[in-house]
């Protein structure tokens, strides 16, 4: 069955979230760190905003993921640098909305 | 598997082995004022021919295969962007990188804005990012910020993509579209580890919303009244877009408006050029509603009302009213030898876009349309020339924002020609001549843009060993500066002998007596003064500072000048004024 561009984003929101996280506090070799990051910027938020839109094209759904990623990631991250509190750790919570997110789009489809 | 099919794929194959095994050859030092093309194995360029000879053959199929167009585009652009990296040691492009790297460094530790009348800090969206990246990352940003040219060139060349495929009824078009826009833009130079690169990315992110959400669908033909006349002439032929939902549309907009504050909170000037494409696209009726302009207008002052007057004290807000002097770049470049062959290539391709690309709307004038969108995005930039010249880089900011659309256009046109041969002739000429013409622009002056691992090993010893409040004297740009946490404690100052540094550049580097008095007017009693094989690079291809050779003559016999630390690439020295 083929899935639907929303179901695809969803899927690959829950995979980047998990691996986001266990790469950023367990990072198991050199390096695995950082790629849990840079995942944990480029993927979660965004894929938990576009698993309920479809924007009609597979290049630009993964674009707009990206970009709303980045834009969330670097607004959050500013926020923290505005207002003196900066714990970069609280952006894993971006993994954890993306990761809920995407699992009520799936459950959705399953209940449908 | 027929012949045919086989063919792309081993030219990719053999396109990447030419080209990394013409790396693998090259050393830094063989490397010439005309740049990495010129001075490469043969290899190097036959690879990247290979490359685009891959994707052209393909393109040319009845039926081609998407996932191969789309490896082969990867491979380019990684072919492009990884090359000055591998060379260099994975050290960044562009001295001036580095004090951007300064500035996440700084948040990063500080966790705080610590520098208010620093303009980067102003605007850290961008900065706090790269800032959170490290700090969960576990590494500084100098270990990736090498890498980013090739990341933002593969996430922009996806959202042009998107965008294409949805403006163009054959993907094939979409897929000219983009490899003439990679050759387009790589001399450009916006996508090394900044803002603008960020806000780049992210304004093609909310094109690709206006455009599959927001679009008005054509209005009915009115026969009354100028106005009505002028807009029915420019939009006859105008596809209608497929239906939305207006929860969809409430959607659209609130990720705009999110979307463009992550813009206006990273840089300076990108939210304008999103305002002069959305203004001119609402303005058309092409996008609805038309408040949404004003949404986005109203987020950008809020954000620069508070810094208005940091802004116009400083920097000025309208820098001169002469559209033809703001978009005239740099003032008193050098342009001649190596320099002037690079410059002359980039703006060959440049006119050669914005000529072609006019013609194609000349072309299609009675069913303007069919391209309105595209023309519309790709003039809109020029609004910048009016008020600003940015520093002399306006001109290159209006490119970068109109080469995606110009692409798009000449694309278009090229596919609607009726013989196979002349078209398939024609898409491959213009693809080759876009992509080596930009190429000589990226890798022209890459002595000059790069920094060698011995360069970066010496600042790393200064900013060690050097003393807070110290004086650091630079002869000439092209010296990695600025990249550590604390970069404002020390007094970072170029020689005001290059127009590249300022408008008046009195000092002749050659009189030491002149650069002893400099260092005493800028209140010091002594300064470290760096002098290295960039500098060499960068005096010799912009023939600017005039007497830097002297003054590395001069140094070892004056009275009162010491070296500190030396390496095969760098030698630091200590001057005690006399």
């Amino acid at each position: 069955m083929r899935r639907s561009r929303t179901e695809v984003t969803a899927y690959a929101g829950i995979v980047a979230s998990v691996l986001a996280t266990a790469l950023v506090l367990a990072p198991s070799w050199h390096g695995s760190a950082l790629v849990g990051a840079l995942v944990l910027a480029c993927v979660p938020a965004g894929a938990a905003v576009m698993c309920w839109v479809d924007s009609g094209e597979g290049f630009a759904q993964a674009g707009l993921t990206l970009v709303v990623s980045l834009a969330v990631f670097a607004l959050g991250s500013a926020i923290m640098i505005w207002a003196a509190a900066w714990h970069p750790q609280a952006l894993l919570a971006l993994a954890g909305v993306g990761l809920a997110s995407c699992l009520a789009r799936l459950t959705r489809r399953v209940h449908r | 598997m027929t012949r045919r099919s086989m063919a792309p794929l081993a030219l990719l194959a053999l396109g990447l082995a030419a080209w990394a095994y013409a790396l693998s050859q090259l050393s830094p030092l063989a490397i010439h004022s005309y740049g990495l093309l010129a001075s490469a194995p043969i290899w190097f360029p036959l690879g990247l021919a290979a490359l685009l000879a891959a994707f052209l053959i393909e393109l040319v199929r009845p039926k081609p295969r998407e996932w191969l167009l789309v490896a082969c585009l990867v491979v380019l652009i990684v072919a492009i962007y990884t090359a000055a990296p591998i060379i260099y040691g994975g050290t960044p492009e562009y001295a001036w990188t580095y004090k951007h790297i300064g500035v996440a460094q700084s948040l990063g530790h500080y966790g705080r804005v610590t520098e208010p009348s620093n303009i980067y800090q102003r605007w850290p969206a961008f900065f706090a990012g790269v800032a959170g990246v490290s700090a969960l990352g576990h590494v500084g940003p100098l270990s990736f910020a090498a890498w980013s040219p090739l990341a933002f060139e593969l996430a922009d060349a996806l959202l042009v993509l998107g965008i294409f495929c949805q403006l163009v009824r054959e993907r094939r078009v979409a897929f000219i579209a983009v490899l003439i826009y990679v050759g387009l833009i790589s001399w450009i130079g916006q996508d090394y580890l900044s803002p603008q690169a960020f806000g780049y990315l992210l304004w093609l992110g909310i094109v690709v919303i206006l455009l599959r959400w927001l679009r008005a669908p054509p209005a009915a033909p009115e026969s009354r009244g100028r106005v009505a006349r002028l807009r029915a002439w420019l939009l006859a032929g105008l596809e209608a877009p497929s239906e939305t939902k207006p929860r969809h549309r409430l959607l659209a907009v609130a990720l705009v408006a999110a979307i463009f504050f992550s813009v206006v909170a990273a840089h300076q000037l990108t939210p304008y050029m999103a305002l002069a494409g959305v203004g001119a696209l609402t303005l058309l009726g092409l996008v609805r509603p038309r408040w949404v302009w004003l949404l986005l207008a109203a987020i950008a002052a809020a954000y620069l009302a508070p810094r208005f007057s940091f802004v116009a004290e400083n920097f000025g807000l309208v820098s001169s009213v002469n559209p033809v002097s703001n978009a005239s770049g740099v003032k008193g470049a050098y342009y001649q030898g190596a320099e002037a062959l690079t410059a002359w290539v980039c703006r060959g391709l440049a006119v050669s876009m914005w000529s072609l690309a006019l013609l194609v709307i000349a072309r299609r004038r009675r069913e303007l349309g069919r391209v309105m969108i595209p023309a519309v995005l790709a003039f809109s930039p020029f609004a910048l020339a009016l008020v600003q010249n940015y520093g002399g880089e306006a001109i290159y900011r209006i490119y970068l924002f109109s080469a995606p659309w110009c692409a798009l256009l000449i694309a278009s046109e090229l596919n609607e020609l009726r013989s196979p041969l002349r078209r398939w002739l024609s898409v491959g000429v213009v693809c080759t001549v876009a992509l080596f013409a930009g190429l000589q622009g990226l890798y022209g002056p890459i002595q000059v843009d790069s920094t060698a691992p011995d360069e970066l090993a010496a600042s790393v010893w200064l900013y060690d060993h050097v003393p807070h409040g110290s004086l650091i004297a630079l002869p000439a740009r092209n010296f990695p500066v600025g990249f550590v946490f604390d970069y404002n404690a020390y007094d970072v100052q170029f020689m005001p002998a290059d127009y590249q540094i300022t408008s008046n550049p009195w000092m002749d580097e050659g009189k030491l007596s002149e650069v002893n008095d400099w260092v005493a007017s800028l209140g010091h009693r002594s300064a470290y003064v760096v002098v290295n094989l960039g500098m060499y690079s960068w005096s010799d291809f912009y023939g600017y500072p005039t007497g830097f050779k002297d003054l590395v003559r001069k140094i070892p016999t004056a009275p009162g000048w010491s070296v500190v630390y030396r390496n095969p690439d760098v030698t630091i020295y200590r001057m005690d004024v006399t």
